[in-house]
């Protein structure tokens, strides 16, 4: 995990940038609306007067921590569901693999407009539901799949040969031993859900609070020309948050696929 | 090619009928989400279709017209027969028009867009996949693959929309896509932007998967039968990688299908996502049921066409 500075890095900027000047998502000024980068706002500001570094520190936080959320309950429910299965066998693990394999393929865009069309202003705890839906999936069938080596070996059968019960293999033995690869997992769920909670705002599907990257692109986008660098925060911070969240959980000797 | 026999006739029969079984549990799975979410979620949909200002008479008379006041399962049958005659009802906001009319509509430039970009994404990617394992670029095919694992992980929302202030409307080397005049070339510009990831993915997996048979037989005989490395790899080790390569574009579609409401969103262009958009800013419910089924639908056919796909240009599929 000695790769997971640049994140504590950019979570700590982003909390000092919000205590130091402290997001009042009301404050505005309408007088700099779209003004360019001055002293008194390092990044400019956007739509109202809005100052864009400060709504860039408060997306960023509430952004990892909507993912790392995420990331952790779809961990916390399918690296245990997919050892169980697995030390099983059987039609339980054809079926969990089956529904990972329609999961993973699955427009969760699609999904996520759905649920959200549903609710009369979505917040972030619908969007937390929404994407835990399908969050599982991936480290399920990773367990499935290192879990099918795991369950032949010797340790296992020396478990099973002094009497443990299954739930003690699969806590004891299994779920450990799967927690290299499913933890590098966990990044890429991260990286990934940071980028969909800013598509799905972006389109227009986000919390109703407003602040969050997607919302500020969009705003960039809409004063393309009067104003490029709220575009250019905007696209710049959505990037460097999904780059950090996959970087910190990568392995130094990680090869491509 | 011989004749296929009887079993393999079976067995090809029973791996269709089961493709499509999927297919279609998919597509029920995804309807019925979006029946159970626009009427189990709490709030009243005549509610959230006319505000909170609505009378209850005005309200009782949308219940109505929606059938929401019948029972959940005569609701449900209805919208499943509704399902299967393609007929959800009329559009709430353009009273005349059907929901499946509109979404059809606006499923042509969707995937219009889709389609050209997973040509696009395609070509990229297995052109790059060559450079990098082929001899023309000697030490330097490093590089295809550093930059095929960066575009891998850059989200389209992060460079979609400086890309398109930068070509577009800065130095104006290409037209929006959203103006009417811009005509193909906006299409094309569109459905560029949509291909870089895909193009990222597939390149990943291609050169994974052809550096995988580098040293496999047949490609030594090919070479010391004297052919040009664009024949021994374009010709006899490409078709090889086909079902990797197939594979990564159905996992993507589903992502390819997301970012094609961005881009819609972003260019302003008419399409699924638009519609899609409209429909839940106006709460156009049997709209919004229509475009999920629909979108769920051309996603399951895509799929079942890079299964079909997979199993024409690689005679290893069907008989195993």
């Amino acid at each position: 995990m000695r790769r997971a500075w640049p994140l504590l890095v950019l979570v700590a900027l982003a909390v000092a940038v919000l205590l130091v000047r402290g997001l009042d998502p009301a404050h505005l000024e309408p007088e700099v609306a779209w003004a360019g980068p001055s002293p008194a706002h390092p990044l400019g500001c956007a739509e109202a007067g809005a100052d864009v570094l400060s709504v860039v520190a408060a997306s960023l936080v509430r952004g990892i921590a909507l993912a790392a959320c995420v990331a952790l309950t779809g961990f916390g429910i399918g690296v245990p569901l997919g050892a169980l299965v697995v030390y099983r066998r059987g039609v339980a693990e054809r079926a969990v693999l089956r529904v990972c394999d329609l999961l993973q393929a699955f427009p969760s865009f699609l999904l996520a407009l759905v649920i959200l069309a549903a609710v009369r202003s979505p917040s972030r705890v619908h969007l937390y539901f929404v994407f835990a839906l399908t969050a599982w999936a991936p480290f399920a069938r990773l367990a499935i799949v290192e879990g099918r080596v795991l369950r032949e070996a010797a340790f296992v059968e020396a478990a099973r040969a002094l009497g443990r019960s299954a739930g003690q293999i699969v806590r004891l033995h299994i779920v450990p031993n799967l927690l290299p690869t499913t933890l590098v997992q966990l990044g890429s769920t991260a990286s990934a859900i940071v980028v969909s909670e800013a598509a799905l705002s972006f389109v227009g599907f986000g919390p109703k609070d407003g602040v969050s990257l997607g919302a500020l692109i969009d705003q960039g986008v809409v004063s393309m020309q009067r104003a490029p660098h709220v575009l250019a925060c905007g696209a710049l911070a959505v990037f460097v948050s999904s780059r950090v969240l996959l970087y910190a959980a990568s392995r130094p000797s990680a090869e491509g696929a | 090619m011989r004749a296929p026999s009887i079993r393999e006739l079976r067995a090809g029969l029973w791996a269709t009928a089961r493709a499509l079984g999927e297919a279609l549990l998919v597509l029920v799975v995804l309807a019925t989400i979006a029946f159970l979410a626009l009427r189990i979620l709490p709030g009243d949909p005549a509610a959230l279709v006319l505000g909170d200002h609505a009378s209850e008479v005005e309200r009782a008379a949308l219940r109505e017209k929606l059938h929401l006041d019948e029972p959940m399962w005569l609701q449900y049958a209805r919208f499943l027969r509704g399902l299967a005659t393609l007929d959800l009802g009329d559009s709430l906001r353009r009273p005349g028009t059907s929901a499946f009319g509109r979404v059809g509509q606006a499923l042509v430039p969707t995937a219009t867009l889709a389609a050209t970009s997973v040509g696009f994404g395609t070509f990229f990617g297995i052109s790059a996949a060559l450079l990098a394992v082929g001899p023309w670029l000697g030490s330097r095919r490093v590089w295809v693959e550093r930059l095929l694992e960066g575009l891998a992980a850059t989200p389209l929302l992060s460079f979609a929309p400086l890309l398109t202030y930068l070509l577009a409307v800065r130095f104006r080397v290409v037209p929006l896509p959203a103006d009417p005049d811009a005509g193909a070339a906006g299409l094309l510009f569109a459905a560029g932007l949509l291909a870089v990831p895909l193009g990222a993915h597939v390149g990943r997996t291609t050169r994974a998967a052809l550096s995988r048979i580098r040293r496999a037989p047949f490609l030594a005989v090919a070479v010391a039968k004297g052919l040009s490395p664009l024949r021994v790899w374009g010709l006899h080790a490409l078709p090889t990688v086909a079902g990797p390569v197939l594979t990564v574009v159905a996992t993507q579609l589903g992502a390819l299908l997301g970012g094609a409401v961005v881009l819609e969103r972003l260019f302003e262009r008419p399409g699924l996502g638009l519609l899609v958009l409209e429909a839940y800013t106006t709460r156009d419910v049997p709209v919004l049921e229509a475009a999920i089924v629909a979108g769920g639908a051309m996603f399951v056919l895509a799929q079942g066409a890079a299964t079909i796909l997979h199993a024409a240009i690689d005679p290893r599929v069907s008989s195993s």
